[in-house]
């Protein structure tokens, strides 16, 4: 195998299927009723106010929230890969950009291997992948927002993982960054990556996803962007809410307090 | 015997030997921890483990003699360890919390060695350590328990490195985050246990601490930082012992060797400030 080439996860299932599912911190449960699949090289757009249990779901598939109800199946063992919405980092801790991404690499590696020439390649293919090659040796901390941001997502992509979750990817993004990582999306689901990406923006629900999830502390709607992109799921979800769609902004007004 | 003496021919005598052989593998295992130390910002809890160890110290001297003293450590080491820990992994830890326990850890230990009749003259020991005189056994379990924590650190190196960075990734990527912090504090405990014995309890901080923010001073590289903090450590132990000996020794001033090692780590952070600063001010 040359060491440019991504091994294609194996399309037989899946990716992730949840059943009647239900998570919560402590007593509280934060989502329920979520009953969901995503496939292979497909995207699904995860869409509620702050609060409804987005990064919830997004915990919940990679175990740290308990499922504490309904069942849920991880399709192939190829790994999880996330993106967190925040990163706290230290802006002088000393690390480069290669190195924040080979940490992508580390469980593979396990405890006694040192990273290899395919460790090496799958790093400098996730740090190209995302744009980033001319600043791979520069401290992490010296990057832009947007810059680290993509950093942090081409960590997740090292591991090359078959399920990829993403919390919020294009807050603060600027149109470069925005058109890049979009790019990056399209080429990823190509290669059979199954994407869950948490976003307020519908434009960007319709662009790169195949499948909505509407929640607001349980499931609202599920299904097909088209089936499911509809006036009365967002007003079910958001009581009042700004959409920019096609260079206009509509306030779609909620069905409480009107 | 002159003072380039003290520096080279002295450690052919037997207790110099000794008292090098220990510093070597403290300065190795403490240099690598004190970088996740710094990197962390553990220094606090660095500190209320120190203290936290010193009333095992004391009861293992008071009951076990200049023998009991590790078992005694070890004990309240493990102990403190693995409170602190769960404290910090249930958010009910603070500064203060932290303060409070130490200080009475502290005071525990002050008063069982004080209490006990024909032992108080062993509270200078156990503070200050006493380098300049450990046996065999003493150097040998030293060096055994400072390498044990060196091999926990060096086996989790990875992991210690992307939790240091960025705990919340490194949750996701399935490293436990409880196991990962156990590890490193548990090692930090195993140090002070060793270093104890060695440069003694109240100066043992500066070896776990020094080397760490000595190298944040001097590198920006990953690599370099565990390169330059054990380089270092080395360094200071060197010239600490060196001029212990000269001035107990040969100076024939009873002076503890640690308190000399413990300022010789002091000295170099400090040369290695003026220098940035200096460099900084040229720069600017």
């Amino acid at each position: 195998m040359s060491p440019r080439t991504r091994p294609i996860p194996i399309i037989t299932d899946d990716a992730l299927t949840i059943t009647g599912g239900s998570f919560s911190y402590g007593d509280t449960p934060a989502l329920t009723d979520v009953t969901i699949s995503v496939k292979p090289g497909e995207a699904m757009a995860l869409i509620g106010p702050n609060g409804s249990g987005k990064s919830t779901l997004l915990k919940g598939v990679l175990g740290l929230i308990p499922l504490v109800e309904g069942s849920m199946g991880l399709g192939t063992t190829a790994g999880i890969g996330y993106l967190p919405q925040t990163e706290h980092i230290d802006p002088e801790f000393p690390v480069t950009l290669k190195q924040v991404v080979m940490m992508g690499r580390y469980r593979k590696l396990g405890l006694f291997r040192f990273p290899g020439s395919a460790d090496r390649a799958a790093v400098r293919e996730a740090i190209a992948s995302v744009g980033l090659g001319n600043v791979a040796n520069k401290r992490f901390g010296s990057l832009s927002g947007g810059q680290q941001q993509r950093g942090f997502l081409a960590r997740a992509l090292a591991a090359q993982p078959s399920l990829l979750l993403l919390d919020e990817p294009f807050n603060g993004l600027d149109q470069p960054n925005r058109d890049a990582l979009m790019q990056t999306l399209r080429q990823l689901k190509a290669a059979g990556v199954a994407i869950i990406v948490t976003t307020h923006d519908l434009e960007l629900a319709r662009e790169v996803c195949d499948t909505v999830l509407f929640v607001n502390g349980r499931q609202i709607a599920f299904g097909p962007k088209d089936e499911v992109l509809t006036l009365a799921n967002l007003q079910e979800v958001f009581h009042e809410f700004q959409v920019e769609i096609d260079e206009h902004t509509v306030v779609v007004p909620g069905h409480e307090g009107h | 015997m002159n003072l380039l003496d003290s520096f080279t021919t002295a450690f052919a005598l037997p207790f110099m030997g000794r008292a090098l052989l220990v510093l070597i593998v403290l300065s190795i295992a403490a240099g690598l921890i004190g970088v996740f130390i710094n990197l962390r910002g553990l220094e606090f809890l660095t500190d209320g483990l120190t203290h936290a160890v010193f009333p095992g110290l004391a009861a293992g001297f008071v009951f076990g003699g200049q023998g009991g003293v590790l078992i005694g450590a070890l004990v309240a080491a493990a102990a403190a360890t693995i409170v602190l820990t769960l404290m910090s992994n249930n958010k009910v830890t603070s500064d203060a919390t932290t303060a409070i326990v130490l200080t009475a850890m502290f005071s525990i230990g002050v008063i069982i060695v004080s209490a006990s009749p024909g032992r108080a003259g062993g509270l200078e020991q156990l503070l200050f350590g006493h380098l300049l005189t450990v046996t065999d056994s003493e150097a040998l379990i030293t060096a055994i328990v400072a390498a044990i924590a060196l091999v926990l650190v060096v086996l989790t190196f990875r992991r210690q490195v992307f939790h240091a960075f960025d705990p919340e990734g490194s949750a996701a990527a399935g490293y436990r985050r409880v196991s990962t912090e156990l590890v490193l504090n548990v090692a930090i405990a195993l140090v002070i246990v060793a270093a104890s014995n060695a440069v003694g309890n109240l100066l043992v901080l500066a070896v776990l601490i020094v080397p760490g923010a000595l190298s944040r001073l001097v590198t920006t590289k990953l690599g370099a930082l565990f390169v330059v903090a054990v380089g270092s450590a080395l360094l200071a132990s060197w010239i600490g012992l060196s001029l212990g000996f000269n001035i107990s020794v040969v100076g024939g001033v009873d002076v503890p060797a640690g308190a000399t090692v413990a300022l010789s780590f002091v000295l170099l952070y400090s040369i290695a400030l003026i220098v940035r600063v200096a460099r900084k001010g040229l720069n600017a």
